[in-house]
């Protein structure tokens, strides 16, 4: 089996995520080939072959020309799978490259098993096995989902990629990040501070804990009332409706109206020195402790 | 001696024909001041409130003759009472002497202004003009020298002040130099039915006949001429409320406490909803703003007003008059602004006490009316958020329906849709099915009825939200979009559904009062009644346990539906004591969550929930007792956010009750 | 000028799901529906753009499903678009993004519509792949993931939203097509009498089969919900052990702390 992985590229680096894609391959047990749109200094450290299409050329966002350049790769390697990183680089460009070819598309998969992919539905509520019906298919993974064991190491067989025929997008450039006004929806980890912390002047300890698990810190309606916590940090139903990948809540009862801000967290933990909290129905994790001791025990581990 | 006054004695039957003149003159410009006003009525919509006579009149008598509401505020409302009173006898008087003069006497030769009769004429009125006198002083003095906090002064005060005192004071001055000359010397026992006239007409010894005589004729034409420019000017000053004041007791609002237009959403042709501007309200909404007098008792008791924020009742009432004399084109709602109509919870303690009548609470609902269903406009964006949950979900919190009727789990409870024989159809709201805290009072609910033996059924997840926070945020067509639902659902079950009853009092009244509109007729009640009367039928029985408390009437309990005492009795039958908050009854101070605001976040000003928090505090007792879902939610949240915590906690009545039952229970619920 | 915004009704998330009898998609039993969030998204763009150019657009809904679907389409209509295609589907859900993109391609083709708005992906499946297919079917170019939209006279200027907070400006020709990003812009809660209007305006009805014409790329194997957790965790004890186990737990169960 042979799988094509296309990397990405933004602001002259290569990024990170081409090692997931290889994880992923290597579950799939293909041998493996890349296709890069990048520059020479900035290879992946992978000892096979990277098809290498000059970024300076093509430009890092230029869908159809990016398109083009894969298909030239399928044509050479003739791969049984197309494997791009679901992110806003992939899901451009991976339905592009499925509907020239006429293959399936798996988007966002986060295992393999007997008879498919499979995937989340229903915002990670449920899973779905997609089985593909055409022998080649384009895939796009989760971001995450599938980790690199190890340190990649290599250096590859660059060849270079070519393609002629007209861009119909010009890309512009990019805009850096606003400056925070915290937006919590974004976060992948929230560490929410409850009335259970006690005092305002126990914030800072949350917040540290927040810090050292690259975290955002929110709170609870209480502690913005109590204007303890600005307006922005606050998560519920009058605040900030939020989906990370962890929530940890410190303090927190688990009153209907946070609840429904948060419920929707991949993970959550709670910590609360009552064991009957409402908030232990929905965690995943209760630790029944006292916040103002658990948290700082907790950040000192994570510095470690 | 002749027991009898010589009316016109000095100024001679000459005046006659020039006062009536004057007097004519007078009433006409009082006429006409007042037909002009009505035009601006006019650019409101039609109303009949001309219906059931005999009711009106009863409630002017009430409340003009007998002045029951003014009275409400024991201390100005008695001076105000005394004064007219007072000043209404010296009216009557005048008449009585006009009468006799001019008519009665004139063309039959009658006089009923003497012998025993006189002499209580004329102390009645003596009597009369010191107690007005006595009176406007007090006012004064209120006014200009205690000034209480708020109390505006115009211009119309110092004229009002000024003319009232001059008429009653030239009259007293007049009756002493008149009795100084024909009672004084002459007639000394008639002169002791008039004690005040008697003490002005000692100031006047000095004076001869003939100075008196001259005296008495430029006083009696001032005071004439002050008491026609009095009636000219009512219709221009502050003193048009002795007229609109009774006209409005007569406008009076005959319909349930809360009753709103239900908007006829099948009407094609309409292109206006709510209130933009003054024609799309009625015309008793711009006729209000003439019979307020600015006294302020509405704004001194608006939660939203004692909280810092910028709504005052009054001033929106008075705003929508001006804007309608002024500039009859703007834009109400900028006009009053925003903030201003997103702040009101609904209370209803502004209508309550105003002694005049006036209906502050529909216009700022018409107001939001036309924010909601013509600009899309919310109180913030939490508010959205909420609404867009109605929507999907039929919740506020936007949680699976499907899981509504999931807090009966295990309890014996019926569900509707299988069938069962149920006694009560227990229609729990939004809060009892989701909020755990208050799914504890739903719990308690039943568990009290079974214990009396009622069978309890539930709708479930057929159960939507009841429609009230978004009516009352001026969203019509969401609340009658759900309301419908609602209604077709139970009534989907025919007889079997004979009583409704709800722990929320938001759901009680809308259930009772705003689904009659729709087409729901089946009877409501709310569950302290329900189990009040469960007690007195002997269905129920109480272990009774001590406890110390404080009780909130929630307004939609209390001022709404008028229910206070029932829920004090259950309470002191389950071996409560109370100890009330000063403002408490009718007088109860809102929690904060009516008016639909129990969606939206209180940005501006201090925090309702805690103002109340500390006044249940200032009791002393330890447990803070409501009967409402949102109430509960508030106080909770305030007794946090207020740090009271170790000092106060918060409780339903449900609750409560379901703690004593003599029925044995192992189930633990509440304090 | 002529626009087309597509919509797709879906459960409330916050619904519980069961697969249903056959195991391939949820069961609609308790399911509570609205319109899928990234699309309120692009209809409002569409309406805004729609405001923007005055009466000389015409601006086209469309949705596949079942008769449910209807209801969608009315609320859409009543935040401003002028006219609604209900391609009448009760087996929609079985459809892959393929032949989804060919329905709506089918029907958009001779229409000369001058943009399409999508949302980028479904909150039900989120393949994230009906727009791009479409726009490839259709031949006309396409940017994803949408946050800020600009339109004069056939020039469409757009930002991307890229990881970490960073945007991209595109620039690009009409006709094109657009999928939209939540933060492009905040839908508008319908006024009652657009509201009112809405129940006036045109809803055309097209039995599916009459734009179908591909076969599908991919099958749904098994809809089923994921392995159990084994329900919640409760760690009490020592502080210290408690962090430890927090993190052995944190490691194993979650992508954090990797």
């Amino acid at each position: 089996m042979k799988a094509l992985l296309i990397c990405e590229y933004r602001e002259g680096q290569l990024l990170e995520s081409t090692y997931e894609l290889l994880a992923f391959a290597g579950q799939l047990g293909a041998d493996t080939a890349m296709v890069l749109v990048g520059d020479a200094a900035n290879t992946p450290r992978y000892g096979g072959k990277v098809y290498l299409a000059d970024a300076a050329t093509y430009g890092e966002y230029n869908p159809a020309v990016h398109k083009g350049l894969v298909l030239a790769a399928v044509e050479k390697e003739s791969p049984d799978y197309i494997i791009f990183q679901h992110s806003s680089y992939g899901w451009d460009l991976a339905p592009r490259v499925a509907a020239a070819l006429k293959s399936a598309q798996v988007s966002e998969v986060i295992g393999i098993v007997d008879g498919g992919f499979e995937t989340g539905a229903c915002n990670g509520k449920m899973r779905r096995t997609v089985k593909p019906a055409t022998a080649r298919v384009v895939l796009t993974i989760q971001a995450g989902a599938f980790t690199f064991e190890g340190e990649p190491q290599g250096t590859p067989q660059v060849e270079k990629l070519d393609f002629e025929g007209p861009a119909n997008v010009q890309f512009v450039g990019y805009e850096p990040a606003e400056a925070k006004e915290v937006d919590l929806t974004r976060a992948e980890v929230i560490v929410s501070a409850g009335r259970g912390i006690g005092k305002q002047d126990n914030v800072p300890v949350i917040a540290a804990l927040a810090k050292a698990i690259s975290g955002e810190l929110g709170a609870s309606r209480p502690v913005v009332d109590a204007g303890w916590v600005e307006h922005s940090r606050q998560v519920g139903i009058t605040g900030q409706t939020v989906s990370p990948k962890l929530y940890i809540a410190c303090g927190i009862s688990g009153a209907i109206q946070h609840l429904a801000g948060m419920k929707k967290s991949d993970f959550i933990v709670a910590i609360n020195k009552d064991k009957d909290a409402p908030i232990g129905e929905t965690a995943d994790v209760l630790v029944v402790a006292d916040v103002m001791k658990f948290a700082p025990a907790l950040t000192a581990k994570l510095q470690r | 001696m002749e027991v009898s006054r010589e009316i016109y004695w000095n100024v001679g039957h000459v005046v006659v024909l020039p006062m009536y003149l004057f007097a004519f003159a007078a009433i006409a410009v009082f006429i006409w001041g007042f037909y002009r006003r009505t035009s601006t009525y006019r650019l409101g919509k039609s109303l009949n409130r001309f219906d059931h006579w005999p009711q009106r009149f009863w409630l002017v008598a009430r409340n003009a003759l007998v002045q029951l509401r003014v009275l409400k505020v024991l201390l100005p409302g008695s001076l105000h009472s005394l004064f007219f009173w007072g000043f209404g006898v010296l009216f009557i008087g005048t008449l009585l002497v006009m009468a006799q003069s001019d008519f009665f006497d004139l063309l039959f030769h009658i006089k009923f202004l003497q012998g025993g009769f006189y002499e209580f004429f004329s102390l009645a009125l003596d009597l009369a003009g010191l107690v007005a006198l006595l009176m406007l002083g007090g006012l004064l003095v209120r006014r200009f020298i205690v000034r209480p906090k708020g109390l505006e002064t115009i211009r119309d005060d110092y004229l009002v002040h000024a003319l009232l005192f001059a008429i009653l004071l030239t009259g007293f001055v007049i009756e002493g130099v008149r009795m100084a000359v024909t009672e004084i010397g002459s007639n000394p026992d008639l002169a002791r039915f008039s004690p005040v006239g008697y003490l002005f007409a000692e100031a006047f010894r000095g004076l001869s006949a003939s100075q008196l005589e001259s005296l008495h004729k430029v006083l009696w034409w001032v005071h004439f001429f002050l008491a026609v420019g009095f009636i000219a000017a009512i219709p221009f000053t502050k003193l048009r409320h002795i007229f609109t004041a009774t006209a409005n007791y007569f406008f009076s609002d005959l319909s349930p406490k809360g009753t709103l237009a239900t908007i006829d959403l099948e009407d094609e042709s309409a292109e206006q909803f709510g209130a933009a501007t003054v024609s799309d309200l009625t015309w008793k909404d711009i006729f209000d703003a003439d019979a307020c007098t600015s006294c302020k008792r509405c704004q001194d008791r608006c939660p939203a007003w004692s909280t810092d924020k910028p709504l005052s009742p009054m001033k929106v009432v008075q705003q929508i008059g001006e804007v309608a004399f002024s500039a009859p084109e703007a834009n109400l709602c900028e006009t009053v602004t925003s903030d201003v109509l997103w702040s009101c919870t609904t209370c209803r303690a502004c209508q309550e006490i105003c002694p005049v009548s006036i209906e502050h609470v529909n216009k700022i609902i018409e107001m939001r009316r036309n924010l909601s269903l013509m600009e899309g406009a919310f109180a913030g964006d939490e508010v959205r958020t909420a609404i867009n949950n109605f929507e999907v979900n039929g919740n506020p919190f936007g949680l699976a329906y499907a899981s509504r009727g999931e807090w009966a789990e295990g309890l014996d409870v019926q569900l509707m849709e299988e069938g069962a024989d149920v006694d009560i159809l227990y229609f729990a709201g939004c809060y009892a099915s989701f909020d755990q805290r208050n799914q504890v009072v739903a719990r308690s609910f039943v568990k009290i009825c079974n214990s009396a033996g009622v069978k309890v059924g539930i709708l479930g997840k057929q159960e939507k939200c009841c429609g009230e926070p978004a009516r009352k945020l001026g969203n019509e067509y969401l609340y009658q979009t759900m309301a419908q639902e609602n209604i077709e659902t139970i009534k989907g079950y025919g007889g079997r559904v004979r009583q409704i009853v709800t722990t929320c009092p938001h759901c009680y009244n809308t259930l009772a009062r705003d689904y009659q509109d729709l087409g729901l007729t089946i009877p409501v009640e709310h569950s302290t009644t329900f189990i009040a009367g469960l007690l007195q039928e002997g269905r129920l029985t109480l272990t009774p346990e001590p406890f110390e408390f404080t009780y909130h009437d929630s307004c939609y309990l209390g001022r709404y539906m008028d229910i206070f005492d029932q829920p004090r009795a259950v309470l002191a039958a389950a071996g409560g004591r109370l100890s009330e908050m000063d403002k408490s009854g009718p007088e109860s101070f809102c929690c904060g969550g009516g008016g639909g605001r129990i969606l939206a976040d209180e940005t501006l000003g201090r925090r309702i929930n805690e103002e109340r928090v500390h006044m249940a505090e200032a009791t002393s007792a330890p447990l803070l007792v409501s009967n409402c879902p949102f109430c509960l939610t508030m106080f909770e949240d305030g007794i946090k956010t207020a740090g009271c915590e170790e000092r106060l906690r918060a409780g339903d009545l449900a609750e409560i009750v379901a703690a004593r039952l003599a029925t044995t229970s192992t189930e633990e619920t509440g304090p | 000028m002529k626009i087309l915004v597509c919509i797709k009704q879906v459960p409330d998330m916050e619904s519980r799901f069961k697969p249903d009898g056959a195991g391939l998609w949820f069961s609609e039993q308790d399911l509570a529906f609205r319109v899928n969030e990234y699309d309120e998204y692009a209809v409002e763009e569409a309406v805004q753009l729609r405001e923007q150019l005055g009466d000389a657009v015409d601006l086209t809904v469309l949705s596949i499903g079942p008769d449910r679907v209807v209801e969608a389409l009315k609320k859409v209509l009543a935040m401003g678009c002028d006219r609604a295609v209900h391609v009448q589907d009760p087996q929609a859900a079985l459809k892959d993004p393929w032949q989804i993109a060919a329905i709506i391609a089918a029907f958009a083709r001779d229409k000369g519509f001058e943009l399409i708005f999508t949302g980028m992906q479904s909150q039900d499946r989120g393949s994230a792949q009906v727009g791009v297919a479409l726009a490839e079917q259709l031949g006309i170019p396409s940017v994803t993931t949408i946050v800020a939209f600009d339109y004069a006279d056939g020039a469409v200027t757009v930002k991307r939203e890229l990881e970490g907070g960073i945007k991209g400006v595109v620039k690009l020709s009409a006709p094109a097509l657009l999928t939209c990003q939540s933060g492009l812009n905040v839908p508008r809660y319908p006024t009652l009498p657009n509201i009112m209007k809405a129940k006036r305006k045109e809803l055309l009805t097209v039995p599916v089969a009459e734009l179908l014409h591909e076969e599908a790329l991919a099958t749904t194997a098994s809809f089923h919900p994921p392995a159990k957790k084994g329900g919640g965790i409760v760690l009490e004890g020592d502080v210290a052990e408690m962090a430890d186990q927090l993190i052995a737990i944190l490691k194993e169960k979650t992508t954090i702390l990797r």
